[in-house]
């Protein structure tokens, strides 16, 4: 009767590498059996069965982030074919909230790790910049299968932006001169006063079940 | 060795005795002699003491209620629209920014979404001595785990094969019944023959899953000629209604020994079963069924509108064809308390039999049967609103949650018109801000 953990102590290594509490793990564990209908690994097919994901217009975006080798810190390019639990976890804890006893080097760092993913999602072909094709592409699929939008207002949407990009980063520009693409930095540079780690994480309730013997 | 088979014989037939006696005669009146209210009373008390037991394992601190999460989920989804929480982030008209909402609403949904958990068993409150919904409880003590195993003897020895031996009378009662009812000619005499020998058998059945029902509203009870329309979570929703009254039920027929049943059941009484060619038919269907409630004399016809088995949590989109055909719709809630036993039949993980396997080696099943007034299709209103209508009544009136996802989700995916509401609204927005960019750039 009563079902000890299994494994307390890999566990134990999964929170304290990704940030999450035992409970958490626990419930986004059941998740990914679900999500994996029972494997040890997910694919990208995996996220079909998913459907309040459909409506979502960036939706092969987020998918395609889970098996980003950066994201998963295994690489610095290439995706992934399969990932098992701990790689779902690493994503999901970039989705942590801020907790309140981080230091400020440390919030900088979360920051900076939680900004990093969303440049991933833009930057598809990995150079380090995100081109104007990039950026359109987003644009694009943002606004996709709106039959009422032409090509050309999306086009012409993703330029205008791109235009106040580069006049935040790099000043008033030369008329022959070329604006290769948005770093890294100018992406930190472009959020500098906006409160974005707010926008970006997902709460999780605190729960404990009733049971629970230590 | 003739001595043991003589014993054993004499066992098998001082068993079926009792059952005669004590459960399968009190059927045919409607009577009850009062042995499974007490094994409720029993039970009840016993899985009280339970909670109190596991609880008081627990540190103070620790013991907070897990009602709200268990049926909320495990995040906490950020209510705020589209429209306000991108207008928030706008420096410009359009933005990287707009990516942080779609990516964060993105993780959320996989991290939990509200269809697929209705497809899956709910979460109890507190451990009900089952080992099957042990999921977060842990050793609790001694006396515990010692209650566990007598529970355990009690379920598989002494009523597992109790509620078979019924099952079994039960089916085999009906099968005959009908059929040499269906010999009769048509009849007041035959309706009412039939009548019994079909609440007879429901009941007989209905105990062999020591089931426990509450009727509420009976004024309310489906009339002739009416539709009776209500939430499915398994195959024995039709045994809970059929408990309390006739209906003429509609469905595919099958092969096998539900075959042989509904073969005989609609000898006796006009049951309308379609086959499988014929299904796919909408028209064809329809025209049976209005045919069916036009005559007053029928029985009301039973109808599942979501079309699958749900976990009794939420009640998903009803189809429109059941409310197309017109007439008066009886709408009926069944709730059932997952506390004593679960009856949801999560048909991709098993079959029928390993799922009434296990439905027999619950406690028992417990639930409440609402019947709500008559509902009629309005002026100006169609299928579609009338269904949701229904609907709305049906959650409210049960206690669960609304959802107007279809259950045909649970084996395919969502229709391309889904998805492409949500990009016409947020290029709606983006477009009526009027951002016309400039186009030469140099990067190409």
């Amino acid at each position: 009767m009563g079902s000890a953990h299994s494994m307390p102590e890999e566990i134990q290594e999964l929170a304290d590498k990704t940030g999450f509490t035992l409970e958490q793990i626990e419930h986004l564990h059941r998740r990914f059996k679900q999500i994996s209908g029972d494997q040890r690994t997910i694919r990208k097919e995996s996220f079909d069965r998913i459907p309040d994901l459909e409506f979502n217009p960036i939706r092969s975006k987020i998918v395609r982030a889970f098996f980003d080798k950066r994201n998963l810190r295994q690489a610095s390019d290439g995706l992934a074919e399969e990932i098992n639990f701990e790689d779902f976890l690493t994503i999901m804890s970039y989705f942590r909230p801020m907790e309140m006893n981080m230091d400020e080097e440390q919030l900088d760092h979360f920051r900076k790790e939680k900004l990093k993913f969303l440049f991933h999602m833009y930057d598809s072909d990995n150079d380090g910049k995100i081109t104007l094709q990039e950026y359109r592409k987003v644009v694009e699929e943002l606004l996709s299968r709106n039959p009422h939008l032409e090509k050309e207002s999306a086009r012409s949407i993703a330029d205008g932006a791109m235009m106040e990009a580069a006049s935040i980063c790099v000043g008033q520009m030369e008329p022959d001169q070329v604006y290769e693409g948005i770093t890294f930095e100018d992406f930190l540079k472009m959020w500098q006063g906006i409160d974005i780690d707010t926008k970006m994480h997902v709460r999780f309730l605190n729960m404990e079940p009733i049971a629970h013997c230590h | 060795m003739e001595d043991l088979i003589f014993a054993a014989a004499k066992v098998m037939s001082v068993w079926l005795t009792v059952v005669f006696t004590l459960i399968v005669l009190p059927s045919v009146f409607g009577a009850s002699l009062g042995i499974s209210e007490l094994y409720m009373r029993i039970l009840v008390k016993t899985l009280e003491w339970a909670t109190i037991r596991i609880q008081k394992g627990v540190k103070q601190e620790q013991a907070m209620a897990l009602k709200n999460s268990a049926s909320s989920g495990i995040i906490q989804r950020d209510e705020t629209t589209m429209e306000k929480e991108i207008a928030g982030l706008h420096r410009v008209d359009f933005e990287l920014s707009d990516v942080f909402y779609f990516s964060k609403k993105g993780i959320e949904a996989i991290v939990e979404d509200e269809v697929t958990q209705r497809f899956s068993s709910e979460e109890l409150v507190s451990w009900n001595l089952l080992t099957r919904t042990n999921v977060n409880f842990q050793y609790i003590s001694l006396r515990l785990t010692v209650v566990w195993v007598l529970g355990v003897l009690i379920r598989y020895c002494l009523l597992l094969p109790l509620r078979v031996t019924l099952a079994a009378i039960g089916i085999v009662s009906m099968i005959v019944g009908t059929t040499l009812v269906g010999q009769l000619p048509n009849s007041n005499a035959k309706d009412w023959l039939s009548e019994l020998v079909h609440l007879t058998c429901s009941r007989i059945l209905v105990r062999a899953l020591s089931g426990t029902i509450t009727y509420h509203n009976k004024e309310n009870r489906p009339q002739k000629g009416g539709i009776c329309v209500a939430n499915h979570t398994s195959p024995i929703d039709v045994l809970i209604l059929t408990n309390d009254g006739c209906y003429a039920m509609v469905g595919q027929a099958h092969g096998g020994l539900m075959g042989l049943i509904q073969r005989s059941t609609v000898k006796a009484c006009p049951h309308v079963w379609f086959e499988r060619s014929e299904m796919k038919d909408r028209h064809l269907v329809t025209k049976r069924l209005r045919e069916h409630i036009a005559d007053k004399n029928k029985l009301p016809i039973l109808i599942f509108p979501e079309g699958t088995c749900i976990n009794n949590t939420s009640v998903m989109m009803f189809k429109k064809g059941s409310f197309e055909i017109g007439g008066t719709i009886y709408p009926v809630a069944i709730k059932y308390d997952p506390q004593f036993g679960d009856a949801f039949w999560n048909s991709s993980k098993y079959d029928i039999v390993s799922y009434l396997l296990r439905i027999m080696t619950s406690w028992a099943i417990v639930c409440n049967v609402w019947y709500m007034p008559p509902m009629v299709r309005e002026e100006g209103e169609d299928a579609v609103q009338f269904a949701n209508r229904v609907k709305s009544a049906i959650a409210r009136q049960g206690g669960l949650t609304e959802l107007s996802w279809d259950g045909g989700l649970k084996r395919a995916k969502v229709k391309d018109t889904f998805k492409e509401q949500q990009q016409k609204n947020y290029s709606k927005m983006i477009v009526g801000n009027g951002s016309t960019g400039n186009p030469t750039m140099g990067a190409e």
